[in-house]
């Protein structure tokens, strides 16, 4: 077994294991999901030491055959694309994973679905197979409906089943686009890289039916304007922990599966779609935003300020054709990752309020600043990521989608309305900030107490790596350099 | 010609015999035995699964009626195995039941084998009259009456239908093999006759099939039947009637059959969905679920083809696990409760546990969600489908599939989301977790790892 599959597997093994062991042993019941998150992390750290930044293609590829009748095979490999958000994904499990420590109800189902989540989600970054990625793409989401329909707030079970609902309305038409993908090549072949590789083959109108049927999908995922309805109720509802791999690590996979599969097995219709892409970004970044200032709710907020975050990635994906093709498509590589340290600390954060005041309402707050110095300096540091003030991570991320935007000329007009976006999410948070840490404090909380050794644990490494990464942000560019160039390729020579 | 090839069938009806001149009471012995019979058919059936034949040009033995035989055997000794721990059948006559049993048995399986019409005929005539009688053998409850009389009319109506049928083909043919049909040519003059005589038998078969319109004794037949007999009406002559149209359609796509049956297929999946969405009984729930599963196979014959046809075969064998493991979990839960309302299902995942995931298990794959083994049936149908450009025929489909997900998900919600409605601890007895330890272990390794299952319908396929 390779390193990508033990990646993958063993927060699996660890999910079996949970289950055999009786619900009343907590400590067993934590300590296997602590490990087997933490050797998941702790070989994706590995991976990220040994990978080779040089290479544009596929590396630790391990391929085996699976269905021969439909020439499907067992194929995991990573690349510049997917190696940040393995990381990532493992990074923000083992933290969501300490942040849980303090749920008692049904523990062991609790471990159970969330490990079986980590497998799913790295199944999705990891497979370079399409029909693999489907089994994983789907398989996430059964432990997601009852992870938020079990362990959530007031309308957890509505929101559970119009989040499964709603994703598996958008992924049986991956399934369809997959299978007419499948039918159109010779030889048929569910393999992506091979796909990419006979995209010449596919004509005009295929390609924009399939790139439809893709996108269909991908947008509920990400989640793009109209379909982002599920995704604020969804955040609201989930518990602490389930928000931060909703938000982490769920919301990215629409934009890495338009940027692994669309891109570069339909280009023709990519190009032809660049421009309904930019302007749902736009819609994206300027809605979003206003949405989340309209929020009393701190979750709330965090929820459509997504929103805004995930037009970013988009608007730096439309850079493509243009001159700065590869820094848009970094800084939406970059953006989903800086976005899952920032709004991933940020749940936990919120969470960390919701659990001593069973309230996240902005309004009841006031002066906690004076009581609460560590929790106010660690969420006054993510907010002004959030928000992209230079020095910090979010900062790099979304100027690299702007400067990728501006490269095309007609786009230019459009980049300057997002750009309102960015100055009503800084308001938003700011205000944010001066509603509940400054002003008057409110004698309710007098009890409040600071964060907790678990909390700690469970914030400040994402804390760190913003503000690591906002200094030196090369360390990460660099890994996606040679497969994003690669891409660019693509929509320069056609 | 061999009639060592037919010892299976042969055997079946001696034990069955014996049955009933024994006048066994004890549940024990007739079960064990029957058990025993249908294991030893089932060795009997691979020990010629090599041949390529047929007896009298009748009855094929090859392959593909291995490959049906296998799955119908395995089909009836696993609800068997629910007959035998249901709590309603407590006081019944054992030996009488099981009998009857290897009876329909032996109707399916020639069934599933046949070559000639006449065959077909007399099969269907033998799995009728015993679906009639098991259903109504809790002679004191009244709902179980309604039932038999319910499939009784309905039965002798699609026999009608279909022996009509075939004396139209007949007339058209001069011969009643399939063989015949299938190597006859649309254009000539008796064209009229054939297709007229094809859509009585298609009507005659939509019966069976119980796909709509001809669905509407399906919820009230399988809500009266004692739930064990629900579960093989569910699954088993479903089984066979698809084997007998794979074997009779291949040449179907000259005579303009697919649209007819695109149409059907719609019907079935979009009105057994909608309906289902409503259901408070279980049993009731899961009877339009059959309803709109048909719908999906249904697609494998519009597609036609090698691939097509071999989505059927996988998708039956899907369905009858899948199928068979949700009703074992109804019994385990209605045993307790003695009752099949969807409120019994509240808060099983703290009562029992590994049930409840089980039957997650089961809905899963009956919504299609992989790694299950019906994902890799939707997977195949949905691709026969795309590979012959029904695409429209196929969005329908998927839209289908997510529809589905929602009443399937009731169960599941009221299983995980719920508060138990009662502490009490749910039994497990050895036929009830043989039944869901099989079902589910091949509903998860065959979802896993589908190569062997593919390959092997590969080859039998004509």
């Amino acid at each position: 077994m390779g390193i990508l599959s033990a990646i993958v597997f063993v927060p699996l093994a660890g999910a079996l294991a949970v289950l055999v062991v009786p619900e009343k042993k907590r400590n067993v019941i934590q300590a296997i999901s602590v490990m087997a998150s933490l050797v998941s992390l702790a070989l994706s750290v590995w991976l990220l030491a040994r990978f080779d930044v040089s290479v544009a293609g596929v590396q630790f590829a391990e391929k085996t055959g699976w269905i021969p009748l439909f020439n499907v095979h067992y194929f995991l490999g990573v690349d510049g694309l997917s190696i940040l958000l393995v990381a990532l994904t493992t990074l923000l499990s083992f933290l969501a994973v300490v942040a849980s420590l303090h749920i008692e109800l049904r523990i062991r189902e609790y471990f159970f679905w969330f490990l079986l989540l980590e497998t799913g989600m790295l199944g999705v970054f990891l497979s370079l197979d399409f029909f693999l990625f489907y089994v994983f793409w789907e398989v996430m989401l059964v432990p997601m409906y009852f992870l938020v329909g079990i362990w959530g707030g007031p309308k957890k079970e509505y929101a559970a089943i119009k989040f499964f609902l709603y994703t598996l309305f958008g992924s049986v038409f991956i399934l369809l686009g997959m299978l007419g993908l499948y039918f159109a090549s010779d030889p048929h072949t569910f393999d992506m890289i091979e796909l990419a590789g006979q995209a010449s083959r596919f004509a005009f109108g295929f390609q924009i039916a399939a790139f439809l049927a893709f996108y269909l999908g991908f947008a509920i995922k990400i989640p793009a304007f109209p379909f982002h309805t599920w995704l604020p109720l969804a955040h609201v509802e989930a518990p602490t922990a389930v928000s931060v791999l909703l938000a982490g690590v769920l919301l990215k996979m629409g934009v890495y599966g338009l940027l692994r599969i669309s891109y570069p097995i339909l280009p023709q219709a990519t190009r032809w779609f660049l421009f309904p892409l930019l302007i749902i970004a736009v819609i994206n970044i300027v809605y979003g935003a206003f949405c989340a200032m309209a929020q009393k709710d701190m979750k709330r907020m965090v929820a459509y300020s997504s929103i805004n975050h995930m037009g970013y990635c988009l608007l730096g994906m439309v850079a493509v054709a243009g001159s700065n093709a590869a820094a848009g498509l970094s800084g939406a590589v970059f953006q989903m990752v800086t976005h899952g340290l920032i709004t991933g600390s940020l749940f936990l954060l919120v969470g960390v309020i919701y659990d001593r005041a069973h309230t996240r309402n902005i309004d009841d707050f006031g002066g906690l600043g004076s009581r609460l110095p560590v929790f106010t300096a660690l969420m006054t540091v993510q907010a002004m990521a959030s928000l992209g003030l230079p020095g910090l991570a979010g900062f790099i991320s979304e100027f690299l989608c702007f400067l990728g935007a501006f490269g095309t000329a007609a786009y230019r007009v459009f980049v300057v309305v997002a750009v309102i976006g960015i100055v009503v999410t800084a308001a938003f948070l700011l205000k944010l900030i001066k509603d509940v840490f400054l002003g008057k404090f409110n004698e309710k909380w007098a009890g409040l107490t600071d964060m907790n050794a678990r909390e700690l644990i469970a914030v400040v490494p994402l804390v760190i790596l913003t503000v690591y990464l906002g200094l030196q942000p090369h360390v990460a560019l660099r890994m996606m350099e040679a497969t994003v160039s690669q891409i660019a390729m693509i929509f320069k020579a056609g | 010609m061999n009639l060592l090839w037919i010892t299976p069938e042969i055997f079946l009806s001696a034990a069955a015999l014996l049955l009933f001149a024994g006048n066994i009471r004890r549940r024990r012995i007739a079960v064990g035995f029957t058990m025993m019979a249908l294991v030893m058919a089932g060795i009997l059936v691979l020990k010629f699964i090599y041949e390529n034949g047929s007896v009298l040009e009748t009855a094929a033995v090859d392959g593909m009626s291995a490959f049906f035989k296998l799955l119908l055997l395995a089909g009836m000794s696993l609800s068997l195995g629910l007959a035998n721990d249901s709590a309603e059948m407590k006081e019944i006559s054992w030996g009488t039941f099981c009998g009857v049993w290897l009876l329909s048995t032996v109707g399916l399986m020639m069934l599933a084998a046949s070559l000639d019409l006449i065959l077909v005929v007399v099969s269907l005539e033998l799995i009728g009259i015993s679906s009639f009688i098991l259903t109504g053998f809790l002679k004191r409850e009244k709902r179980s009456m309604e039932a038999a009389i319910k499939i009784f009319l309905v039965g002798a109506l699609s026999s009608a239908l279909f022996i009509y049928g075939i004396s139209l083909v007949y007339g058209a043919l001069g011969s009643t093999s399939l063989a015949a049909l299938a190597g006859f040519s649309f254009q000539g003059p008796d064209r009229l006759c054939l297709v007229g005589g094809l859509l009585f038998v298609i009507a005659g078969l939509g019966f069976k099939l119980a796909v709509v319109p001809f669905h509407m004794w399906v919820p009230d037949t399988f809500e009266g039947a004692p739930t064990p007999v629900t579960a093989y009406l569910s699954v088993a002559p479903k089984i066979a009637a698809l084997a007998l149209l794979v074997r009779a359609l291949p040449f179907h796509g000259a005579a303009g059959l697919s649209p007819l049956l695109a149409v059907l297929a719609v019907a079935s999946m979009t009105l057994g969905n909608l309906a289902a969405l409503r259901q408070t009984s279980v049993k009731r729930l899961l009877a339009y679920s059959s309803i709109a599963q048909m719908g999906y196979i249904l697609l494998g014959f519009v597609a036609a083809g090698t691939l097509g046809l071999s989505s059927v075969l996988v998708y039956s064998a899907a369905y009858l696990f899948m199928n068979l493991g949700a009703f074992a979990c109804l019994i385990a839960v209605s045993n307790e409760s003695g009752s099949d309302r969807l409120e019994s299902f509240d808060g099983l995942a703290r009562r029992s546990f590994p049930l409840a995931l089980l039957a997650t298990v089961f809905l899963l794959s009956l919504t299609g969600i992989p790694p299950m083994l019906g994902f890799v049936a939707k997977f195949s149908v949905f691709a026969a489908a795309i590979s012959e450009r029904w695409f429209l025929l196929s969005v329908i489909g998927v839209l289908n599939s997510v529809v589905s997900l929602y009443y399937y998900f009731r169960i599941v919600h009221s299983m995980f989301f719920s508060e138990p409605s009662s502490s009490v601890p749910i039994r497990w007895s050895w036929g009830l977790s043989g039944c869901l330890v099989v079902s589910a272990l091949i509903t998860v390794l065959a979802g896993l790892w589908p190569a062997g299952l593919l390959a092997w319908v590969q080859q039998v396929v004509p």
